[in-house]
């Protein structure tokens, strides 16, 4: 790990510390005050909505970046667990009353049990037979469970709505953007915090271990089919509080958001961010949403000219978000986050770079 | 009886249509290694394709000639652009490859041809339907079945019996050694990918006679994935008899199966089936026994 020139660690403790040293603890500082003041401050509604569908986005690509990139686990299917950790709050918020955090910590544990529940097959199998498992997880769970049985729990027809003052935590009641915001980021930092801290322990160097070589992480003592479930296990818990602030930020839940590309989608997330990089999650997640935000800026002037354009934006965005997978597989495949080391380098070694 | 029979015909005339698809799937599979996800664009691109040169006015065998010179083109090109860099990449790399390119197709389909269900008008084969005993058997199956099988046959054809056939099949048996022999490995994996666009054009193509075509009939090239786990990966037998098993199967499911547990169960029959397969025998019927233990 870089470190300026004349800083010496003199405790463990300061050789673990996540930042070391005065200038990354001043950037952390001003990329709080940029989430927690700035922004809300100033942003629009619009601006708002896109933070909280990059939340939401890093929030679903975190399972799945912890399943491929640090366990070595294909999953095409994570949509079926975000899924269900959707339907689980909403059902008992709805139907039971409780608050927030409560059936966030429900949705979170019965997706990661659900998620188990397809990982079992990854005892047996693996590669591209895993990812047919996971592949028919999403099928039978949400075209087949969710849409048909699920949906008609409460009588209330095809998606569940919630009415406002249904989403408490304790005696505040979420309803405004700039809430369901300071929801996110708090939900965020928090997974970002747990998931890196929870990498560099016994757990994480195990999966990591499974990933580089499950033969040779056996013989080292690793128990492959314990940390496997658990590694589906915690991936499910991501997806499931993925699913649950979804429904905070749109207050409805259907199955059309659940659908097979939206697995796809967020696998390409973290291969666009970079596999194996918490950073990776945040960055590819940001540069997809924007980037096809970005697009509709470029799509509004051009409509006058070619009208299809708009009438099918939804369309021009996937042809879009496909070409920049195949584009960054081919010509970027270590991705944005290996970018972000390279430019931090050089900016670190300047002006000697050799 | 008379249901069960029924819906065995419909199973194997629809399966057939499904076999065809698969075969392009196994034959990329089997020459490069490449898992494609993106079946189900490469039917729905044939599909519309020869839907249009039918609305031209173009005479159905003519359009679905055009089709398939359109596929041959279209499956050049994507090796040549995408997929030849991709050699010797890991599984993950190459399978979002091709998922990225499900995602742009279906995006310029939808594009190009709009979402609504489109018909081939006036119909293709004629409607009335033929009884064979107490079966009744819609003409559409009939001739689907008669195409697939027919261009099932000139492919089988063309693997045992011309150079392009044997450089494919050496170089799915040993890549090193084709190579050491002078066959093009390049040109190989170009071809598979041509063929498969083919087979799925046609195979597309068909399916939207019977049904009307949207984008959905990209989920019915999704199909495929059971139907070559079931036949085991590599085997071009085993694709065209796991097609045709997934087209009894999803009649079978939705005929008996949806009494029981009511809802879609016909889409989601093959893929639970899948995963049964997948617990007990990986490799399929006639795979390469190779599945590694974890």
């Amino acid at each position: 790990m870089y470190l300026p020139s004349a800083v010496y660690h003199e405790r463990s403790r300061q050789d673990h510390a996540w930042w070391q040293t005065a200038f990354v603890r001043g950037k952390m500082v001003l990329l709080f005050l940029l989430l927690l003041v700035v922004i809300p401050a100033t942003a629009s509604v619009y601006l708002l909505s896109v933070a909280n569908v990059i939340g939401y986005t890093i929030l679903s690509a975190m399972g799945v970046q912890l399943l491929i990139g640090y366990c070595g686990q294909i999953t095409l299917g994570h949509a079926a667990f975000i899924a269900v950790g959707a339907y689980v709050s909403a059902i008992a918020m709805l139907q039971y009353g409780t608050g927030y955090p409560l059936s966030l910590l429900l949705a979170a544990v019965a997706a990661g049990l659900w998620s188990v529940l397809f990982g079992l097959p990854s005892a047996r199998v693996k590669g591209f037979y895993l990812i047919m498992t996971t592949m028919a997880a999403q099928f039978i769970t949400v075209d087949f469970l969710i849409t048909q049985y699920v949906s008609q729990i409460g009588g209330r027809g095809h998606y569940f709505s919630l009415p406002p003052g249904t989403i408490t935590i304790g005696p505040w009641v979420i309803e405004s953007d700039v809430q369901v915001y300071y929801l996110m980021v708090l939900l965020v930092t928090l997974c970002i915090l747990g998931m890196a801290n929870l990498l560099r322990t016994r757990i994480g160097r195990a999966w990591i271990a499974i990933r580089d070589n499950d033969v040779a992480a056996e013989a080292m003592g690793v128990n492959i089919v314990w940390y496997k479930l658990l590694a589906f296990f915690v991936a499910g818990a991501l997806g499931g509080v993925a699913g649950a602030f979804w429904i905070s930020s749109l207050f409805f839940v259907s199955p059309e958001h659940f659908q097979f590309g939206w697995s796809l989608w967020i696998v390409g997330v973290i291969l666009i961010g970079g596999v194996g990089s918490l950073h990776g999650t945040v960055f590819g997640a940001m540069f997809i949403t924007l980037l096809l935000e970005g697009l509709k800026f470029v799509v509004i002037p051009l409509s006058e000219v070619f009208p299809a354009l708009s009438e099918k934006f939804l369309n021009v965005k996937e042809a879009a978000f496909g070409l920049a997978i195949v584009l960054f597989l081919l010509y970027e495949p270590k991705g944005l986050a290996y970018r972000w080391e390279q430019m931090k380098n050089y900016f670190n070694l300047w002006p000697f770079s050799y | 009886m008379d249901l069960f029979l029924q819906l065995l015909t419909t199973g194997i005339l629809v399966g057939s249509i499904y076999a065809l698809v698969a075969l392009g799937w196994t034959l990329i599979y089997k020459s490069s290694g490449v898992l494609n996800l993106a079946m189900g664009e490469l039917t729905l691109i044939g599909a519309y394709v020869s839907l249009s040169f039918y609305t031209w006015g173009i005479p159905f065998p003519l359009a679905l000639l055009g089709t398939l010179l359109v596929g041959f083109v279209l499956g050049l090109l994507t090796e040549r652009l995408f997929l030849r860099r991709l050699i010797g990449e890991s599984t993950l790399t190459v399978i979002m490859v091709t998922v990225g390119l499900s995602f742009f197709f279906r995006g310029i389909v939808a594009f190009v041809w709009g979402t609504d269900t489109r018909v081939f008008s006036p119909p293709v084969f004629p409607t009335e339907s033929i009884r064979l005993g107490r079966i009744v058997i819609g003409q559409v199956y009939l001739w689907s079945f008669v195409a697939a099988i027919l261009l099932l046959l000139i492919f089988v054809g063309f693997f045992k019996y011309t150079r392009w056939g044997l450089a494919m099949q050496a170089t799915a048996d040993d890549e090193m050694a084709a190579l050491s022999l002078g066959v093009s490995a390049k040109r190989v994996y170009a071809l598979a990918w041509a063929i498969a666009f083919m087979a799925a054009g046609v195979g597309g193509t068909l399916l939207g006679n019977i049904n009307g075509l949207n984008i959905s009939v990209g989920y019915l090239g999704l199909l495929v994935l059971p139907a070559v786990v079931l036949g085991g990966l590599n085997s071009v037998p085993g694709a065209i008899v796991g097609g045709i098993l997934i087209g009894i199967l999803q009649n079978f499911s939705g005929a008996y199966l949806s009494r029981l547990v009511p809802g879609s169960v016909k889409d989601i029959a093959p893929f639970a089936f899948m995963v049964i397969i997948l617990l007990f025998r990986p490799y399929g019927l006639w795979g390469w026994v190779k599945i590694e233990r974890v």
